[in-house]
């Protein structure tokens, strides 16, 4: 079906366009994402006016289910595998398809598309709707990892933002989890963490300067600050620990001063 | 700054006036340790020795590997530590002389000053301070670990309580984690499993929890604690007989020299004559018997009496390897006519 479309496209393209345009288009082609220029507003203008607007639905439509089958692996996907897998020849309409998608993700799925690193390119999808206290009447499966990643960052932000590596391998040995070992839910723990935690942009793992024998810290990645709630963290704290989450004043004047916000300004940072 | 607290004046030589405070020591303590038990005549060769080098080295790369090591224990505001390295760290750089060394005492401030530096962010954190290892006894509590012991707040003891978690014990901890995240939903099947190629990480996730594939944990090499003594003293108990017999042999006839392969050379067993000479090297090395070579240029061996064992430590000691094969030990039988063994094996002793 995409198929379809792309070659009736390409037929029509070469039919209508002009010569200039056929040309960049192999440029193009090259799939690498350096070459893939913005097109401006004016071009997306021309772009639309060649196009019917079921064609440009349809592009969306596809653009929206490929984010949504990425989007259970939870890795960022990037703009050159979204140009280079789906949109193809409608990269001279890009913008407007990407603003179709976000608006669909907005109002049918309840689901915000953020671009996280604007240097590379990268786009996520968080829920926009609180989770509903107690349990959800829909019972999905829940992922032992998300414990796991959980842990993880409650102790960096309890602890301030940052922690070496080391006081998170033994707060999860304190918790039966071994890095070293084989953890029957999780396997390599460490890999879950350093890596796949890593690429789901959950986790920021990076080596300490001047250290010797080397040694790493973590952070929030920039998933976590879109998605994860400090505050709610903080209640969570309080709820285990049998305390006022207020005591913890410092934490507690992070989670309630910035409403966890959708801003990628905290990309920018690294 | 270092340490804000328990023991402030401790810091106080390291930040200012340390070479100050160092010079004294060297006066003072010289003779502390092995290393400092040089008078100054001898500094020069002290500068240059290459052994007493290398020791400072090791025992500051020791030091810094300590701290390295114990990091978490030492952040914990009861604890004294890190003073005590600090004094340690004192101690060595009195005998420091070269660059590499300095290095060293200078990698393993920055280890200590970091260190310090966290103990002081402790110190000044607003509110209560969070404490990782009370947590994970918090969660232990909530995935429903199961105590063995009545262990509730044994948080100092680092949470080491046994008791077993059930299965369930991360689920538990992801649903009450999902409130706190605002992760979009991902795909899942409303009525039971469906097999899809390739599965669905959700789906395969929730297999490998009915079904936990018995994957074998990773071999680790499990470490030697103690080396297997026995041997070790076996060795020991026989290098002791073979004196024994040696001293017996000797006053029996002082005067007359004994011979090193008839003392040695089992005309029964090669393999005991090889164990006889190996446990021999031992008795020379440590100074205990002496070997010389007599009119005839054959070597001959005595005990060396208790007094004379600092007078042997003096002369010049020498090194050589003793080799014989089957060949030449039936040449030695023949050409010493040796008809018995001088040393009995030690299950014949007791006849």
């Amino acid at each position: 079906m995409t198929q379809l479309t792309a070659m009736t496209q390409r037929k029509r393209l070469s039919n209508t366009q002009s010569r200039r345009q056929s040309g960049s288009l192999v440029v193009q082609e090259e799939d690498d994402d350096t070459t893939f220029t913005q097109p401006s507003t004016s071009q997306v203008q021309r772009g639309l006016e060649k196009l019917t607007p079921a064609q440009v639905d349809q592009k969306t439509a596809e653009v929206v289910q490929y984010f949504l089958v990425k989007d259970q692996k939870k890795i960022p996907v990037r703009r050159a595998d979204l140009v280079k897998h789906v949109v193809k020849e409608y990269r001279n309409i890009y913008p407007e398809i990407i603003k179709r998608a976000a608006r669909t993700f907005d109002q049918v799925f309840g689901l915000k598309l953020v671009e996280i690193d604007p240097k590379s390119h990268m786009y996520i999808l968080i829920n926009k709707l609180e989770a509903a206290e107690g349990a959800s009447p829909i019972n999905s499966p829940t992922n032992p990892k998300m414990g796991l990643l959980f842990v993880i960052l409650s102790v960096i932000f309890m602890k301030g933002g940052v922690v070496r590596e080391n006081l998170i391998w033994n707060t999860l040995k304190k918790l039966r989890v071994d890095p070293g070992e084989k953890h029957e839910e999780f396997g390599d723990v460490k890999k879950v963490v350093t890596d796949e935690f890593v690429r789901q942009r959950y986790l920021e793992y990076a080596r300490i300067p001047h250290t010797e024998p080397i040694e790493h810290e973590f952070r929030w990645g920039q998933r976590a600050e879109l998605e994860v709630s400090k505050a709610k963290i903080l209640e969570f704290m309080g709820q285990l620990h049998e305390q006022d989450p207020q005591t913890w004043s410092q934490q507690y004047r992070e989670a309630h001063s910035v409403p966890n916000s959708s801003q990628p300004s905290t990309s920018s940072q690294r | 700054m270092k340490r804000a607290r328990g023991g402030g004046d401790e810091e106080a030589p390291r930040q200012n006036g340390s070479a100050g405070r160092r010079k004294g020591d060297q006066q003072q303590s010289d003779g502390d340790d092995g290393a400092g038990a040089f008078g100054p005549a001898d500094l020069q060769d002290d500068d240059n020795d290459p052994g007493l080098r290398r020791e400072i080295r090791s025992k500051y790369r020791d030091l810094i590997n300590s701290v390295q090591q114990n990091r978490e224990d030492m952040l914990s505001p009861s604890n004294n530590k890190l003073t005590e390295v600090l004094e340690e760290a004192n101690k060595l750089f009195k005998d420091v002389r070269q660059a590499r060394e300095a290095a060293l005492d200078a990698q393993l401030l920055v280890v200590a000053t970091d260190l310090g530096k966290e103990k002081a962010s402790q110190l000044f954190a607003e509110g209560t301070a969070f404490d990782p290892t009370a947590y994970a006894e918090h969660l232990l509590s909530f995935m429903g670990l199961n105590r063995l012991e009545d262990g509730e707040d044994d948080q100092q003891n680092g949470g080491a309580v046994d008791g077993y978690l059930p299965q369930d014990a991360w689920h538990r901890v992801a649903r009450r984690a999902e409130c706190c995240f605002r992760t979009s939903p991902s795909f899942h099947y409303m009525m039971g499993s469906f097999h899809a190629e390739p599965p669905p990480p959700k789906q395969r996730i929730e297999r490998q929890r009915k079904a936990p594939s018995k994957e074998a944990k990773r071999m680790m090499p499990t470490q030697l604690k103690k080396m297997e003594s026995s041997h070790q003293e076996a060795t020991e108990k026989e290098v002791e007989r073979i004196l024994g017999y040696l001293k017996s042999y000797y006053q029996d006839d002082p005067t007359s020299p004994i011979s090193y392969f008839e003392f040695v050379i089992d005309p029964s067993s090669f393999s005991r004559t090889v164990e006889n000479i190996f446990h021999m090297s031992f008795l020379i090395r440590d100074g205990l018997a002496r070997m010389y070579l007599d009119n005839d240029k054959l070597p001959c061996i005595a005990p060396v009496e208790e007094g004379e064992v600092e007078a042997g430590g003096s002369c010049s000691r020498k090194q050589c390897i003793v080799a014989i094969s089957p060949k030449i030990w039936k040449e030695l039988i023949e050409a010493f006519d040796i008809r018995d063994t001088m040393i009995h094996p030690p299950s014949t002793q007791n006849e």
